[in-house]
């Protein structure tokens, strides 16, 4: 709890300190802004803001909401779930540390995720008092998320590294195209969980970054600039579209993500939470991790 | 006038004319009561230093056609009225920002006012037309300042500039004085300065 009450009031120091920073953006540097703007050989950053807000964005993130789960949807009535047995023997997958990150990683996704929809769609709902009441939630839910987020990438960093395996899970599209239980070859984590880790976490970072970028807005860390080559006005149009793409992807790994561990492959939801995997998931979905197991005499 | 003719209200400074004496920016502070921290409108120096080029223009909000921050605005706050004023409720704004990092003049501006010192809603230039609230009612006065259009009165910073650089009224009429200015002088016809295509819509 010290910790939270640190970390806001810190962020809350921060943001008075650039505030009376001379200001970056309506302070001497807005002619160079001005001039610049839409300039021949400049990245046209301003216009090209305005064109994909104004017509894309909301449009790709509309296609995501409704998309992604018309696809699972279709999956989970053609092909269906895994159903594994819940009675069987249990292995020790996740320590107490491995669920507590992850839960609070969890609970920051699941506030940030459609407190993120809701601005995009801020006309539908109103925008005003609510509106506003969601972006305030938004930034909260950073926070937290901030603090697990290189726990959780030191703490899988390991097992999330490339194998032959992901490769072969990737042909066969992890067995999820097939009603049949068949060995799949994947060590503790498979290809499609290593990919949702590493945009989870690098890409997290970046959704954190670019966001505390447009939360902050009129800073001076001149480094910053220096190594971007970018004035302080178009770091923040950057921010803008990065954290809509780079939250396209985000977004449609974490819908995958909640489909798999509730829907996909039934109860996997509760390794997370107790911290046991089913003997038969394991052996099925996860082949190589089982065989090491096994030679190690821990099954 | 037909209705496609319409006027449509712009500012325009003249360069020539502008001496860099902040007038217009301090009348409007204090018409508005602006809080520190918001200016609403500043004047700039171009080319500072370059003998023979360097001019100072009052910049705010231009009144853009098209408006970029009207197009962005992920709540549809702005609303431009059928005399090209482009305002915005601030009531449904959230301030998220995306108007500054669309407006080619820097023109919207965030007073930390929300919980936790968040930005609170844009602030910016309204051509002394108010906003959406009542004409002339307190709540107006108090989000937006004077409303001084609806009263048939010049925008403070056009009304206040000594050497009337700064001119503000139908696009067409300012542009007519502009010309005449610059056909006095005997100089020819000058392309409109810098960038400023976006504000003009030319
Ligand atoms: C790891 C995930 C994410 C993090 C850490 C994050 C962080 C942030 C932060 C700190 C802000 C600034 C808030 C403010 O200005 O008060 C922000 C703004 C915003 N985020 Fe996110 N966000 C994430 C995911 C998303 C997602 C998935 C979406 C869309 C579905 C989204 C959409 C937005 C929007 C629309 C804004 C508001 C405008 C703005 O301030 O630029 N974000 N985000
Ligand atoms: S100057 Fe900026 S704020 Fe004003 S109308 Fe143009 S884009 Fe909008
Ligand atoms: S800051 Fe307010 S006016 Fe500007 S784009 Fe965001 S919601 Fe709209």
């Amino acid at each position: 709890m010290k910790k939270y009450i640190l970390l806001l009031l810190g962020s809350f120091l921060l943001a008075s300190v650039a505030y009376a920073a001379d200001s970056q953006i309506w302070g001497e540097m807005r002619v160079e802004n001005i001039l610049a703007y839409g300039k021949e050989g400049s990245l046209k950053l301003g216009s090209l803001f305005t064109m994909l807000q104004s017509n894309y964005f909301a449009k790709i993130f509309l296609a995501i909401l409704v998309g992604v789960p018309s696809v699972f949807l279709l999956h989970y009535l053609v092909i269906g779930p895994k159903v594994f047995s819940h009675d069987g023997k249990k292995i020790y997958a996740f320590n107490i540390f491995h669920r507590i990150v992850h839960q609070i990683a969890a609970i920051s996704f699941i506030v940030l995720v459609p407190t993120g929809f809701i601005m995009t769609f801020g006309s539908t709902f109103g925008g005003g008092e609510f509106v506003r009441m969601m972006k305030d939630l938004h930034g909260l839910a950073t926070v937290t998320f901030a603090i697990v987020v290189i726990p959780m990438f030191l703490m899988w960093l390991k097992n999330m590294l490339p194998t032959f395996d992901d490769i072969k899970w990737m042909m066969i599209v992890g067995g999820y195209l097939s009603k049949v239980k068949r060995p799949v070859p994947a060590g503790k984590f498979n290809a499609g969980q290593k990919a949702w880790y590493w945009f989870a976490t690098l890409g997290g970072m970046v959704m954190i970054l670019t966001g505390a970028i447009m939360y902050f807005m009129d800073f001076n860390i001149p480094m910053i600039n220096e190594v971007t080559g970018l004035s302080q006005i178009d770091l923040l149009r950057a921010s803008a579209i990065l954290h809509a793409v780079v939250g396209f992807v985000i977004v449609a790994l974490f819908f995958t993500h909640i489909y798999m561990a509730v829907f996909a492959i039934k109860g996997a939801i509760h390794s997370i939470i107790t911290g046991y995997k089913e003997e038969e998931e394991v052996k099925i979905l996860h082949s190589s991790w089982y065989k090491k197991l096994k030679k190690e005499g821990k099954v | 006038m037909s209705v496609n003719e319409m006027a449509r209200m712009k500012f325009y400074c003249d360069d020539d004319r502008c001496i860099d004496c902040n007038g217009c920016s301090v009348a409007c502070a204090e018409a508005h009561e602006l809080p520190t921290g918001i200016t609403r409108r500043k004047v700039i120096t171009l080319n500072e230093g370059i003998e023979g080029k360097e001019v100072s223009t009052s910049v705010a909000c231009m009144h853009c056609t098209d408006a970029p921050c009207e197009q962005v605005c992920p709540v549809d706050c702005f609303y431009i009225r059928e005399d090209g004023i482009v305002l915005h409720d601030k009531k449904t704004c959230i301030g998220c920002g995306y108007c500054l990092y669309a407006c080619p003049f820097g023109a919207p501006q965030f007073p930390r006012d929300g919980a936790f010192g968040t930005k609170g809603a844009m602030d910016k230039c309204t051509m002394c037309a108010g906003g959406p609230e009542e004409t002339n009612s307190i709540e107006e006065r108090e989000l937006y300042g004077q409303n001084r259009i609806a009263e048939g009165k010049v925008p403070m910073c056009a009304a206040m500039c000594s050497t009337k650089a700064l001119l503000v009224g139908d696009a067409q009429e300012v542009s007519k004085i502009y010309r005449a200015r610059i056909a006095a002088k005997g100089k020819g016809v000058q392309s409109a300065p810098y960038g400023w295509s976006k504000a003009y819509g030319a």
